[in-house]
């Protein structure tokens, strides 16, 4: 067998792709926890990322700066005509919170669904192969962020944790592809129309929302916010807003399209926001067929 | 200090890989361009070239799977990918002559391969459901005007700073 060993590198190369079959069927198995070592590798590469990502944030914060400065005159113009409108919006706000919290008191209901402790956090990186949308923020496990808590923008939902290590966690965007993302959601209208947010259309860069009953009236231009009731998300973040509505394959039930409220490029600054009402894993979480039954047909 | 040098530039490159990212996708016309900063692997083809086939190999192992575990949660995509189109393109650079404008033209072949590569697993693992000619349109084209710009940029000066330890190395230094 001389002439065989001699080639050693057929061996090699033979050798890494049994490894590299293995290695990618192990990793695949538990993709959402990182074990002891990853954690370790996750951690200190994405010390060292933030040295190098955060200057390059101040750049860009300050090219954006200019070019917000070079607009100033027209969006000032735009700005003025919609204050008018905003000083009664907020007068009327501030009334109808303080309406709200004496209700809430005479009726002694302390807890509430919207109520949530937000985490400010950097964005540090992208996944630069871009297969999946994910992107890892600064902010771990010690500064209280746990897996599948939302993360939003100050325009919207954006996407949720899907691992976290102490010092980091990674967030899956909710222009994924991936069909296991689910958003409990609801339509603000006369009545609250609940459905869930699962799927992004790729060509139209629109969220379905799914499961609208038939009943309900849902129409154009109505604000999507989460409801709160898939377990995790606080309620009340603003999703996006529906653009078409139309029935499912089955035409039993609606499913409208809706236009993201939040954009998903150049993200830098998020914020986590952790539910301060008890968390239960319902659709939010992973397992939402087997916690709440609900039926995949 | 040029010793390390050259491991430097391929760390700091490998941060400034997912910075690139976050600017992607690219809106033109309302239609979306993804594109893929590959700036390592360019790197990596400069040192097998002009300095060091065997290290270059190894320097892509590593940071693949360093890529990999920070990145990807799948171990073994870019830890075997990296080196593997190392080796190929000391192959290739062996039959050919070591012209600055090769190197380059070999580079954007080899991230051309490196991206099919890259889209044959991911179809494999189910990550992506994109057809050949939505992946040809949409992320290989713009992908390789990208890296070809930064081969054009800076391709020059890999070649200066590996030859320069090549022939240090030489010396006996």
């Amino acid at each position: 067998m001389p002439r065989f060993f001699s080639n050693k590198r057929l061996i090699i190369l033979l050798v890494g792709v049994i490894v590299l079959v293995a290695l990618i069927a192990f990793s695949l198995r538990d993709r959402n926890h990182a074990n002891v070592p990853e954690q370790a590798v996750k951690d200190v590469v994405g010390f060292g990322q933030s040295l190098v990502t955060k200057p390059a944030h101040f750049v860009t914060g300050l090219i954006e700066n200019i070019d917000t400065m070079l607009n100033t005159y027209e969006e000032n113009k735009r700005l003025k005509k919609r204050l008018e409108t905003y000083a009664a919006m907020q007068a009327e706000l501030v009334d109808v919170k303080a309406n709200n919290v004496k209700l809430r008191g005479i009726i002694d209901k302390q807890e509430d669904l919207r109520a949530f402790e937000p985490i400010q956090s950097t964005v540090i990186s992208r996944n630069p192969d871009q297969w999946e949308e994910k992107i890892i923020i600064d902010k771990g496990t010690t500064a209280g962020v746990d897996v599948n808590m939302a993360v939003m923008t100050a325009q919207g939902l954006i996407g949720k944790v899907i691992l976290s290590t102490p010092f980091t966690s990674t967030v899956e965007l909710i222009s994924t592809e991936n069909s296991d993302f689910r958003v409990a959601a609801m339509v603000v209208g006369e009545e609250e129309m609940f459905g869930l947010i699962e799927g992004y259309d790729r060509t139209s860069g629109q969220l379905i929302m799914k499961r609208l009953d038939s009943s309900f009236n849902v129409k154009k231009g109505m604000q999507v916010i989460s409801s709160g009731l898939g377990g995790i998300f606080p309620k009340g973040i603003l999703i996006g807003e529906v653009t078409e509505v139309s029935t499912d394959d089955y035409g039993l039930t609606k499913l409208a399209y809706i236009k993201p409220a939040a954009t998903f490029s150049q993200l830098d600054h998020v914020m986590i926001a952790k539910r301060t009402m008890t968390v239960v894993d319902g659709t939010d979480g992973g397992n939402s067929a087997d916690a709440e039954g609900d039926d995949e047909s | 200090m040029i010793r390390f040098i050259i491991p430097l530039i391929a760390i700091l490159l490998f941060f400034l890989e997912p910075i690139f990212s976050l600017f992607s996708p690219i809106e033109i016309n309302s239609e979306l361009y993804i594109t893929v900063p590959r700036f390592l692997m360019v790197y990596l083809i400069f040192i097998a070239t002009y300095y060091n086939s065997k290290r270059a190999i190894i320097y892509g192992f590593v940071l693949g799977l360093l890529y990999d575990m920070y990145h990807i949660d799948i171990i073994g995509l870019y830890t075997f990918m990296y080196p593997l189109i190392c080796y190929v393109a000391a192959l290739v650079i062996r039959q050919i002559e070591r012209h600055t404008v090769t190197v380059m033209v070999l580079s954007v072949v080899m991230i051309v391969l490196l991206e099919l590569l890259s889209y044959f697993f991911a179809s494999v693992i189910a990550l992506t459901s994109i057809d050949f000619g939505e992946f040809f349109t949409s992320r290989l084209i713009p992908t390789m005007i990208a890296n070809s710009l930064f081969i054009v940029m800076f391709g020059y000066m890999f070649k200066q700073i590996t030859e320069k330890r090549f022939f240090q190395k030489q010396a006996g230094f």
